[in-house]
């Protein structure tokens, strides 16, 4: 049976994906045309590589369509519903550490903890008469946030789909949620993370299908991976 | 050819409609979704079944009625006070439910007689549900939110605070964690020079000019969203606020009135003695909650039978007044409510009562049905 497998198609995080395969002994074919999004894996003829984006792997695993993938656990949560269903964590790689976090303006000194963006949420729409607006490319993950644990409803949602810090300068939003690593883009745009604002630690997974993750040829690749971690 | 129970049970509920004199509305199964997004909120985007057209803009499949019933209200040209009746699908994401089903009701807009038109909304949804199922047993729920904001404001509550507890109303635990939280002063974070100085001299003006030449140092329009003197209204109020909390006198009488339960019969004594018994004055509001009580029997409820529960409330923030729930053996088959707001928050140049309910009615016709069966074993 064919295992197939979801890498990150660029980058950094697509070079350190194979470097983790390679420790694992699993030493990726990259094809001469550099071009093709499939790679084989070296005395491994049943194992399919695929290089994709990073959210089409966590896309695809929910789907059951991929046995395993590389992809970090912020996509995995923004794009599937209940991804504990779906999919499983299997190692953490310890690389591309990011979290995704609710910053505002600086300039917003009364505004310190969600609670208080509750308040300024509630009264926006009676002052401006529109509702605060959120930049992010997160609905989902700011949504359940926002309304799971704190009950806050009445904003909306800007998608964003690249430079999402610059939204409160450019005026398409009041604020935003959005990934960061060293909170250092966030500084430059003068943008402050909530007290409360973290919504979710992440980093590059090795993840499974929970379609395939009992299946034996997955197992294994995934022990290996977990041994070259650990060691 | 076959026509299927719920089409006709449908058609049964528009012709009780209209003989309660109801004009039925035809409404587009197809909406934008931005009414629904902005008044309800962001939560409801997972919810929705939602879709684009050819220019990029935002549509949905119905997911309810009274939003776009009161939008088709706004539109016309004679706004006189109007019951309008539906009944037809909606559509909601929903896991373990399915995506579509019928919902039935009357949205009551523009009577300011609001005790007649509250009690002519609970009757009309009672008697409704009568005419279909006699039999069933059915648990009715009435609560007030007026009634809540009434002992907020006569307690003298901070106003940010009475906002806050409002915005809590009908959900237990989020109110008890909210008022176990104002039970304690609050620190502020510390705040940086010159704001903190403005704030210590009371320098209002300073405060303001500092905060806006920072939003332009950051490229933030100080017209686009939260403006200069907003920020600073509220960092005042809130250095204010911090070193006070909630007394426990004021915490003891708020629990006192979120545990008021009784048959509606003898609710507004409960609630007179409430008010005595901790010094508050809510006369107005109680004189309200007696003549819509009169109302009520007037138009022949029977007030022992339905329960008075201070605490009970819906999250949406387009309520106002009266809200009551219809349930069978735990199901909900019709709930309704006074939302006054809705139709500001919709553009409407002057405020314009309303009221209204919806039937479940698959539910209902679940229960017409186990009836009918029980009745055939017989």
């Amino acid at each position: 049976m064919t295992v197939s497998i979801a890498l990150p198609s660029k980058g950094r995080l697509k070079e350190r994906a194979i470097e983790i395969f390679a420790n694992a002994g699993l030493e990726i074919i990259l094809p001469d045309d550099d071009r093709s999004y499939k790679a084989r894996v070296a005395g491994m003829p049943q194992c399919d590589i695929l290089f994709l984006s990073a959210s089409e792997i966590s896309r695809e695993l929910g789907y059951g369509s991929l046995d395993l993938g590389i992809t970090g656990q912020d996509l995995i949560h923004e794009t599937l519903a209940h991804p504990d269903e779906r999919v499983k964590v299997e190692v953490p790689l310890g690389f591309g550490f990011a979290n995704v976090v609710v910053a505002v303006p600086d300039v917003w000194h009364d505004v310190s903890t969600m609670a208080d963006l509750d308040d300024v949420a509630a009264e926006f729409r009676q002052r401006h008469g529109r509702r605060l607006r959120i930049a992010t490319k997160f609905w989902r993950l700011t949504q359940q946030f926002f309304s799971q644990k704190f009950g806050i409803q009445v904003y909306r949602i800007v998608e964003s789909l690249g430079a999402t810090e610059g939204a409160p300068a450019a005026g398409t939003a009041d604020m935003i949620v959005d990934i960061t690593s060293t909170g250092s883009t966030l500084r430059a745009n003068r943008l402050k993370i909530l007290d409360d604002g973290l919504i979710l630690r992440s980093q590059a997974c090795l993840i499974s299908s929970k379609t395939s993750s009992m299946r034996s040829d997955v197992q294994n690749i995934i022990d290996n991976v977990r041994k070259s971690i650990i060691a | 050819m076959k026509i299927s129970s719920k089409a006709i049970l449908a058609e049964t509920l528009l012709n009780l409609f209209e003989r309660q004199g109801a004009e039925i509305v035809e409404i587009d199964v197809l909406q934008p979704a931005d009414p629904f997004l902005d008044i309800v909120g962001e939560d409801l985007r997972r919810r929705i079944f939602m879709t684009e057209d050819e220019s990029g803009a935002s549509l949905c499949l119905r997911p309810e009625f009274t939003i776009p019933v009161c939008i088709k209200y706004l539109n016309d040209s004679n706004r006189t006070a109007k019951l309008y009746g539906y009944c037809g699908e909606v559509f909601r994401q929903h896991r373990h439910t399915a995506p579509a089903f019928y919902q039935a009701g009357i949205e009551d807009l523009g009577d300011s007689d609001e005790a007649r038109s509250d009690a002519r909304s609970l009757n009309s949804a009672v008697s409704t549900l009568r005419a279909i199922d006699h039999h069933s047993s059915l648990d009715i729920v009435l609560g007030d939110q007026a009634v809540f904001e009434a002992v907020l404001a006569a307690l003298g509550l901070p106003a940010g605070w009475q906002q806050k507890l409002l915005r809590c109303f009908g959900e237990g635990e989020q109110m008890y964690e909210l008022i176990e939280r104002l039970a304690k002063p609050r620190p502020t974070a510390p705040l940086k020079d010159p704001i903190k100085g403005y704030i210590i001299n009371n320098d209002f003006q300073s405060l303001v000019a500092a905060i806006d030449l920072e939003m332009r140092q950051a490229a933030i329009s100080p017209a686009a969203g939260r403006t200069p003197d907003e920020i600073a209204r509220r960092l005042v109020e809130k250095q204010r606020l911090s070193n006070i909390h909630l007394e426990q006198q004021q915490i003891a009488t708020l629990m006192e009135f979120l545990k008021i339960e009784g048959a509606l019969d003898d609710a507004d004594r409960a609630l007179g003695y409430f008010a005595q018994a901790n010094n508050i004055n809510i006369d107005a509001v109680l004189q309200q909650f007696g003549r819509r009580k009169t109302e009520m029997m007037r138009v022949g409820l029977d007030l022992k039978d339905i329960v008075y529960q201070a605490a009970f409330g819906r999250k949406l923030n387009y309520y106002t007044g009266l809200i009551y729930e219809i349930r069978h053996k735990g199901a909900l088959i019709a709930g309704g409510g006074r939302y006054n707001r809705l139709m500001t928050m919709l553009d409407a140049e002057i405020p314009i009562p309303a009221v209204g309910f919806s039937i479940w009615v698959d539910r209902l016709s679940q229960l017409a049905k186990d009836k009918e069966s029980v009745g055939e074993k017989l």
